[in-house]
């Protein structure tokens, strides 16, 4: 599937399927995959046995807090190790993982940075939530229609400006009313 | 056994208002519309209600979750049927055959076998949650640390074992879901773990933000990662459901229905489970093998029947055991721990209408989707048109609300934050969010229990394999493990075709 200059979505194919992975790229993403889950057991298990094992509470030393996660770090050391051999044995080692796609890349850091923005600069900072959520909303829709504007050969009008803020009104006020005022519930 | 009835017609009577309905009917539809939307789950709307309902009285909050639960998986069949994607992971099943059935001009048929498929499921499973509930959580009562240590560790290593193609990748989330569940402060001595010194990281990793983030931002991101929009089936033809095929298939209700409950008994596997087992279980025994996949009403109807009930049939497992039986199912167990009750063996005891009243929900539930399959299908079909740019930013922010509301925490909307976009990149590798949802449900429980355990066989692990119940359950727990190590595989092969090799021997003298 092509993408639009800007790597954004690109609405409107049917029928286009998604090609079969290659099963030596499979195999060496999970290879990866398998070496992290590896080192983070390891790094779960160091943090269990160096966790306080309470012994100036006297407590019974077969109940101290870290048995479990030690277990645990130990369970994703072994499923990591048997995933990575595994991974190894099927091609992983002379593949290189499936290449990511240039436009899914750019658009997901759209669909991201739109997201981080309202949820690191825009909530709990003292802007009341409706409007939070109206400028979000609008301007996610603006930037996530452009490519199909720009396919069928259009610029920002005002009839899609006008839609994106009211659907961002709309929705801030109806989710602001249904749970603050309707059922009472907080919201940041 | 009348008392039982009593109670039961009690609960039913509880229900007959017109705040009940109401509240029942409106769960329904809004779950019918998140399932009609393509990507956006059961798990989803049920997490996003809990908090919705958290100022509600315990009954109405839980009623409105269980008829948005029953609501989302019939819902996500139209759009299994009218754009051949599934509206939520149950529903793929039906894909091939009610798709098929639209393209050639018979989708309303379609929808209206889905409706009386999804009926009768959900009634036979609501029948078996009455029978078996009451009588399950009496055997649990005999359950002691060990019982509950096994019970839980099965539960996490049959989900990702079912769950999924790949076993190995189900028992690291499973493993991953159970090691953040150990976050926090934990439950014997108050201790804080890896919170590195962040009195936000005390409280632990809540799990309504944690499946938010695992079934709603990861659901938003990766429909916006595909902007695949594709063309909707017209319905022209009569939507009222056919009963008369309820009868005609009779055999394939009745059998999509046990194979639906007996499948959500099992922990965490999920509805699709319910309804691919139906469905291959139809295939196997139709006289019309020949069409299914090109439009069976046979297997349309045992999908459907199939994922319906096993609705109740993992709610069963939820109440009895406070083992849940789907990801649903586990954001339905913490809404009622919300809600001041306490699923598990002691509710018999502590709360022993719950299960009645549960019922009367479910059967509530049951009659809104016909209610709905009635009347309101064509209007309803009007949300498949919203393009996915215009609603996907609205969920998001919906997610966010879900997050903080529980706790009014923003620390939870970080947390979802970072759950939904890593769910999101490991979904896409393969890694599926079942196990990781029972691992985190879970996780309290097995730590409590090892623990205690060990406490009460002064470190010894000898009861953790000699009590009866314990040594099952550890031997099945043990066994699935090993049939995943092809030395172990290829012997209880060879070990089993001997048997069967004997047994036709045997039989064949005999003859």
């Amino acid at each position: 599937m092509s993408a639009t200059p800007d790597g954004l979505d690109e609405p409107g194919r049917i029928g286009d399927e998604a090609p079969p992975e290659d099963p030596r790229a499979v195999a060496a993403a999970d290879l990866r995959g398998g070496l992290l889950w590896l080192v983070f057991g390891v790094a779960v298990l160091v943090g269990s046995l160096t966790m306080d094992r309470l012994e100036h509470q006297n407590i019974n030393p077969v109940t101290v807090p870290g048995l479990l996660p030690g277990l645990l770090g130990l369970a994703l050391i072994a499923l990591g190790s048997v995933l990575a051999i595994r991974s190894w044995r099927r091609g992983g080692r002379g593949g290189s993982p499936p290449p990511l796609d240039a436009a899914l890349f750019r658009r997901l850091a759209w669909v991201n940075g739109l997201i981080l923005v309202f949820t690191f600069g825009l909530v709990g900072h003292g802007l009341p939530f409706w409007l939070a959520s109206a400028l979000y909303v609008a301007t996610s829709i603006l930037v996530l229609q452009t490519p199909q504007r720009r396919l069928e050969g259009r610029s920002l009008g005002v009839r899609e400006f006008a839609f994106a803020v009211a659907v961002g009104l709309g929705s801030g006020a109806v989710i602001s009313y249904v749970f603050q005022e309707l059922f009472l519930v907080r919201l940041p | 056994m009348f008392s039982g009835l009593a109670d039961l017609g009690t609960a039913y009577l509880g229900f007959l208002n017109p705040t009940s309905i109401a509240l029942g009917l409106g769960g329904a539809l809004l779950g019918i519309i998140v399932g009609i939307l393509p990507g956006l789950s059961a798990t989803l709307v049920i997490a996003l209600l809990t908090t919705v309902t958290i100022k509600l009285p315990a009954n109405n909050a839980i009623l409105v979750l269980i008829c948005s639960y029953v609501g989302a998986l019939y819902g996500g069949s139209r759009t299994a049927i009218l754009l051949n994607i599934p509206g939520t992971a149950a529903n793929a099943a039906s894909c091939a055959d009610g798709y098929a059935l639209a393209q050639r001009g018979e989708a309303g048929r379609a929808i209206g076998i889905a409706t009386s498929g999804a009926f009768s499921g959900t009634l036979f499973g609501v029948i078996c949650l009455a029978l078996f509930t009451p009588s399950l959580a009496e055997v649990a009562l005999s359950f002691g640390a060990f019982e509950f240590f096994w019970l839980a560790l099965f539960g996490v290593v049959i989900s990702g074992s079912i769950v999924g193609d790949d076993p190995i990748k189900g028992w690291l989330m499973g493993a991953l879901g159970l090691f953040l569940a150990q976050i926090g402060q934990e439950g014997i001595y108050a201790h804080n773990r890896f919170t590195f010194g962040w009195d936000e990281l005390s409280g632990g990793i809540s799990l309504i933000p944690a499946l938010v983030g695992a079934f709603g931002l990861a659901e938003v991101l990766t429909t916006l990662a595909d902007p695949l929009e594709k063309k909707l089936v017209e319905v022209k033809d009569s939507v009222l459901p056919r009963f008369r095929e309820v009868f005609q298939y009779w055999r394939t209700v009745l059998r999509s229905g046990i194979i639906g409950v007996g499948t959500g008994l099992l922990p965490g596997v999920g509805e699709d489970a319910g309804a691919w087992m139906s469905y291959a279980a139809a295939k196997a025994t139709t006289k019309e093998k020949a069409l299914f996949g090109k439009g069976s009403i046979d297997g349309l109807m045992a999908a459907e029947t199939g994922d319906m009930a096993s609705i109740p049939g993992h709610i069963i497992p939820a109440l009895a055991l406070g083992i849940p039986g789907s990801a649903p199912s586990a954001v339905l167990l913490a809404a009622m721990i919300i809600h001041g009750i306490q699923p598990g063996p002691m509710m018999m005891i502590t709360h022993p209408q719950f299960v009645y009243e549960v019922v009367a929900m479910t059967s509530l539930a049951t009659v809104s989707i016909l209610f709905f399959g009635l009347f309101l299908v064509r209007p309803l079909l009007i949300v498949l048109r919203i393009r996915r740019t215009v609603l996907m930013p609205v969920v998001y922010v919906l997610c966010t609300v879900g997050a903080f509301a529980s706790a009014s925490r923003l620390f939870d909307v970080y947390a979802m934050l970072v759950i939904g976009i890593g769910a999101f990149f490991l979904r896409r590798r393969g890694y599926q969010m079942a196990p990781f949802v029972l691992g985190m449900v879970l996780g309290p429980l097995l730590d409590k229990s090892l623990r205690r355990g060990l406490v009460l066989s002064d470190g010894s692990l000898t009861p953790f394999f000699s009590r009866p119940i314990s040594l099952t359950l550890a031997t099945v727990t043990i066994f699935t493990m090993l049939l995943y190590v092809p030395a172990f595989k290829r012997g209880v092969l060879g070990l089993t075709s001997g048997a069967s090799a004997l047994l036709r021997s045997l039989f064949g003298r005999g003859s």
